[in-house]
This record gives structure tokens, C-alpha cells and sequence, in this order.
């Protein structure tokens, strides 16, 4: 019996030819779409994560800035600063955060050679490593030792590489830095572009040891940036809060005062692109679906007609026996026959598309994703439209008097 | 065993009421071979509507094997049809797009009788008309003499209390139309009751009792005395 319906729904869109393909074309565009789409949006998604996350995974950012909140203008207030003291009493004392490490900002002349250029350099110390996620492509990484006594070692990204050694091999190179002379330890391997950054690129970067910055950026012991890690996500409220009562504490300020410690995290910005995203798929989804129902209409003048043409056959059927509800049910099924072979083949079309796109390449090209939700959703979506589309004809179907087979045209 | 009393039919047209039947009061025993004649507007094609639980009578009783029928609703009226009554077309109306087995075995479909059984029985009755040969066929390859033995044999399928045919014969030929008439006779000789409706003289010429319609009435309703001939 189903084999006999989908043989006459094919042969009833054989039928209205052109019509059946305009009105299914309707159900092609809103399947397909509807999976190409989110499935790139959702891979841009992805892309914009990946991006953001390049500066480390999960990065809290705290500075401290000038006490603020009160009623004197700006530059009378008290200059805030932050030391290595605060960076130990917050790795001890807050719990949600997993791993905390000291940054200090220098942006000075490297010198090799002939070539020379003004250069992000960052003092660090080995926890940076794993919190930046860099992965050496030579040589090795500062190390405690190299902290604990000063060293003049640096780790180098690819592009400072570039622009100071040329394609020379980095390891065992010696640069200037401000006019002293470190050892090239380490090579960073290739970073890529970044959606978020700190002032430069990784690859653009110098990365010698904190206490060695200090000195060289004549500091003291302050120290210009603590990152840190939460062991999820979900933990990003709760370190937040937890890292300004300490360091409010600490500084004397009120934990309140945003001008004071100064957070920025990396989570905060990738659940704003979560909302983005979001809305944008529920939009897809939404005008997707509306295309389907539009595809549905046409579908169902189209059967509307086909009943018409079919009066005698409908009369005979019931004159041989068939319950009025035999017949809603063939003409139901037919129409739900014809709007899933539209939907289907739109689905694969959208599959297609996502994995021909897929093969384009580069960092902020999004490839489309193929997600099973949204390949379920269309099919649901047309079956309904499906079931829709056909009560009309359906009942028209049904209405018809058994007696039209008697008479002769 | 099939009753009509004081049945009459009335259908609205715009503003006016017509009266397709208007009092018929008719019996037909089992094993009857009856014609219905009459002039058009007589009310035939309606009484076979009544008959056939096409439609329901607007006053009046329908017995069928001792049943009251009249008042069912569409789905009495559809499962009675499926079992109890057996059409013959003058247009034939075969289904298009099945083969001559399939068209035969559709009121079976209706009756979810089960596929192997189905297809038995429908080739039983292609046997039975001598179409076994274009069980698998097309009505489009068919010639209308053939489709309406499929139509006869779809008609027996489900062992009818009645066949109705309507104008079996109107959209044959001479000689097609004497053959189909034979087979219909060789149905009543097996016992099969038929009432069939016809304007031919030479159709009602063949019947066993001949019913004349006229405005509504049974105008006239006596046995012709006349024997089928043999084959």
C-alpha cells in the first residue's frame, strides 16, 4: 500500500510537471538552507571561539587600574599596582581558579643585525606556556630557573622571528633587546590570526622571563597582569569574584570598585557571541521554516487540483468499498509523500553544500558544521507541513460524492 | 432479498426541489436477473444509487439480506458496499495506473483482507472472465471489451449479494457488448443476482424481469418469461 502511494504521488508530480517543481523547489530552498545556514553559522560559531580562544583558553585578564568611584577627576586619584605577592595570595586563596600566572608589559626596540623594530615584549613565567597554550616548534621554554635568576633568555614568536632573523634558525641567535643582549632559547610554533589579542599577536611577540622584564622595564616588583584559568567555564562568575575580594582587600579598595581591578574575561566575551549566535540560528530557523510553509501552500493547491481530476476515481474507490477516512488517508499520505521528497532532497543538498564548503581552507574562513538537530528539524518541519498542506486536499477528498461514479460525463 | 418501500428521493437544485424517485416500492429475490428501463429523467441511475448504497434514500425503507440500510451512516453504507454490492460501469472505472490484478483486487484492499489471499482470489476471478493472460497489464493496453471484464471480475471479488451494472454494454461495440452480456448471464446461471439498467431494447430484451420507470414510479414490473440463452 505505501509503495502504491509513493508511486502515485511521483505520478502525480509527474503529472504537474513544471507546477510540482516550483512548489517543491519551495521545500528544497527551506530544507536546504535551513541546514546549510545554521550549519554555517554554527561553524562560524565555532571559528569565532576557536579565534578568541587562540589568546589561551578560558583567559581571565586582571589589572589594576586607579581607584575610582569617588568624586575627584581621573588623573587625582590614586595609581593602583599590582605585585607578585597578590599574584601568590590569589593562586592560594581563590579556589576557582585553576592556574594563575604574572604577565609584565614592555614594548621596546629588538635589534638583530641590521634589522631592528619596537617589539611587544612580555616577562613571563613558565605557567604561560600552558595557560597561553603555545607549543614550541624549537628549542625550549622559559623555565623556573631562568625566573629565579634573571636570565637573558627569550622564547620568540614566528613572526618576530621573520622580521629579526629571517629564515635564519632561531635557537642559539642572539638579540638585543633594549640594548642588552638574551639568548634565543625557544621558537613559539605558529599561532595564527587572533579574533582577540593582547596589543599584538602572539607571533609578533618576545617573551623573556618576568624578572628579567622587571629590570629591564625598571619596575620594581610590580607586575603589569595576572591571567587566570577556571577549571570551567561555568566557574567564571564565581573567580571573578573571588579574585577581586582578595586583590580589593589586598590594594584597600572596595571589591566593588571596577576601576580599581580591572577584569576582563575571555568567557564573559565568548557568551556574548553565544547570544549572537543564538538569535541567529533561531532567525535562520525561523525564515527557513517560513519558506517551507510556503512551499507547503503550493503543494497543497497542487493537490487541491489533483483531487478535482481525480473525482471518479475517488467516487469508484468509495463505491468499492473505501471509508471516507481511506481516502483522507491516501491523499494525506500522498502530500506527505511529495513534501518529504522535497525535503529530503533539500537536506541532501544542504549536506552537500556543507561539505563542499568545507574544503575551502583558511583561519577565518567558518566551515559549515553539520548538526543532526537541524537535519531532524527540517525533517520534522516538513513532515508537518506535510500533514498540513494535505488536510485540505484531504477533505476535499473525502467530500466527494460516491454517486460521480454513476454518472456519465 | 433486497426491499424497497415507499422510497422516494429528492435533491435540491438552486431554488428547487426535484424528485428523482417518488415512491418506489420494488423487490428483488436472490438469484433475480432484473432490468431497469425507462425514459431519461425516469429515475434509474438514482434507484441504482439507492441500490447500491450510493446514497440514501430520503424516505422510505432499503433492506438488504433482511438488513435495514437505509439509515446508516457513511460508514455502514461504505463497509455494506465493500461486501454486499458489486458495480459494472458503463465507463468501466478502472484505476489507470494499476494492472488488470490489482484493479480487480482493490475492494479487497478496502476490506484488509490479507495480500496472499488477495491476490488469489483476484486471480481466481481473472480466470473466471478469461483474462489470465492480462492479469499484469495496463487498462491502457486493454481493449474495452477486456476492461470491462476486469471490471466485472473486480466487481465479483468480494462474493456480492447483488451486481449493479450500468449501462454495461453502452460503450461497447455490437458484438463486444453480446459477449459481455453472455459472461453477465453466465454469472446469473451460477446464481449471481444482477440488476442492470438499460436503455438498449436489445439488453432488455435478455433480462428475466424487466422493471419500467417513468417520473419516479415503477411503471411497469413483470417477469419477461424469458430464459437466458446458452453460450
Amino acid at each position: 500500500m505505501l509503495l502504491e502511494i509513493v508511486r502515485q504521488a511521483l505520478y502525480t508530480m509527474r503529472l504537474h510537471r513544471r507546477w510540482a517543481a516550483l512548489t517543491v523547489f519551495g521545500i528544497v530552498w527551506g530544507t536546504a538552507s535551513v541546514v546549510l545556514l545554521v550549519g554555517w553559522g554554527v561553524g562560524a560559531h565555532q571559528m569565532t571561539d576557536r579565534g578568541l580562544q587562540k589568546v589561551g583558553k578560558n583567559l581571565v585578564y586582571i589589572m589594576a587600574g586607579r581607584v575610582g568611584a569617588d568624586l575627584s577627576p581621573a588623573d587625582e586619584r590614586r595609581v593602583l599596582h599590582l605585585e607578585m605577592d597578590d599574584v601568590a595570595a590569589v593562586r592560594a586563596s581563590a579556589r576557582r581558579v585553576e592556574v594563575a600566572s604574572a604577565e609584565v608589559l614592555h614594548f621596546t626596540l629588538a635589534r638583530y643585525g641590521a634589522a631592528s623594530r619596537m617589539t611587544d615584549v612580555r616577562g613571563i613565567e613558565p605557567a604561560m606556556q600552558e595557560l597561553r597554550g603555545v607549543t614550541l616548534a624549537a628549542g625550549r621554554f622559559i623555565s623556573a630557573d631562568d625566573v629565579r635568576f634573571q636570565r637573558r633568555v627569550a622564547v620568540i614568536g614566528q613572526t618576530a622571528r621573520q622580521r629579526l632573523l629571517g629564515s635564519r634558525p632561531a635557537v642559539g641567535q642572539r638579540i638585543d633587546l633594549n640594548g642588552l643582549s638574551f639568548e634565543v632559547i625557544g621558537l613559539l610554533s605558529r599561532v595564527g590570526t587572533q579574533l582577540s589579542r593582547n596589543r599584538t599577536e602572539t607571533d609578533e611577540q618576545v617573551w623573556i622571563p618576568l624578572t628579567t622584564a622587571q629590570t629591564l622595564a625598571d619596575r620594581g616588583n610590580h607586575i603589569d597582569l595576572i591571567l587566570a584559568r577556571p577549571s570551567d567555564r561555568r566557574f567564571n562568575e564565581e573567580l571573578k569574584r573571588e579574585v577581586r575580594t582578595i586583590l580589593a582587600r589586598r590594594l584597600h579598595v572596595s571589591p566593588a570598585d571596577e576601576e580599581a581591578v580591572f577584569i576582563i574575561s575571555l568567557i564573559d566575551m565568548l557568551s556574548g557571541f553565544d547570544s549572537v549566535f543564538a538569535f541567529l540560528n533561531v532567525f535562520l530557523i525561523v525564515l527557513a521554516t517560513t519558506t517551507l510553509f510556503i512551499g507547503g501552500i503550493g503543494v497543497m493547491n497542487m493537490m487541491l487540483v489533483s483531487v478535482n481530476e481525480r473525482r471518479r476515481e475517488i467516487g469508484l474507490r468509495l463505491a468499492v468499498g473505501a471509508r471516507r477516512r481511506d481516502v483522507v488517508g491516501q491523499f494525506l499520505a500522498e502530500t506527505l509523500v511529495i513534501t518529504l521528497v522535497g525535503g529530503v532532497t533539500g537536506i541532501a543538498l544542504g549536506l552537500l553544500g556543507c561539505a563542499v564548503l568545507g574544503l575551502l581552507q583558511g583561519d577565518l574562513v567558518p566551515v559549515p558544521v553539520i548538526v543532526p538537530q537541524v537535519v531532524v528539524l527540517a525533517l520534522v518541519v516538513t513532515m508537518v507541513v506535510g500533514v498540513i498542506s494535505g488536510l485540505g486536499p484531504a477533505c476535499r477528498a473525502a467530500g466527494i460524492d460516491p454517486s460521480e461514479t454513476l454518472r456519465v460525463e | 432479498m433486497i426491499a424497497l418501500h415507499g422510497v422516494t428521493k429528492v435533491y435540491r437544485m438552486g431554488e428547487v426541489d426535484v424528485r428523482a424517485l417518488n415512491g418506489i416500492d420494488l423487490q428483488i429475490a436472490r438469484g433475480d436477473y432484473v432490468g431497469v428501463m425507462g425514459p431519461s429523467g425516469s429515475g434509474k441511475t438514482t434507484l441504482m444509487e439507492i441500490l447500491g448504497c450510493l446514497s440514501r434514500p430520503t424516505t422510505g425503507t432499503l433492506e438488504i439480506d433482511g438488513r435495514r440500510v437505509d439509515q446508516l451512516d457513511d460508514v455502514g453504507l461504505a463497509t455494506l458496499r465493500g461486501e454486499r454490492i458489486g458495480f459494472v460501469f458503463q465507463t468501466f472505472n478502472l484505476l489507470p495506473r494499476l494492472t488488470a490484478v490489482e484493479n480487480v483486487e482493490l475492494p479487497m484492499l478496502y476490506r484488509r483482507t490479507p495480500r496472499g489471499q488477495r491476490r488469489a482470489r483476484a486471480l481466481e476471478l481473472l480466470a473466471r472472465v478469461g483474462l489470465t493472460s492480462r492479469a499484469t497489464h495496463r487498462p491502457s493496453e486493454l481493449s474495452g471489451g477486456e476492461r470491462q471484464r476486469i471490471a466485472i471480475a473486480r466487481a465479483l471479488v468480494n462474493h456480492p449479494s447483488v451486481v449493479l451494472a450500468d449501462e454495461p454494454t453502452g460503450n461497447l461495440d455490437t458484438a463486444t457488448g453480446d459477449s459481455i452480456m453472455s459472461l453477465i448471464e453466465d454469472l446469473h446461471r451460477d446464481g449471481q443476482t444482477v440488476v442492470l439498467v438499460t436503455h438498449d431494447p436489445r439488453i432488455a430484451a435478455r433480462v428475466s424481469r424487466a422493471v419500467y420507470l417513468r417520473d419516479g414510479v415503477v411503471e411497469r414490473d413483470h417477469r419477461t418469461g424469458q430464459r437466458p440463452v446458452p453460450p
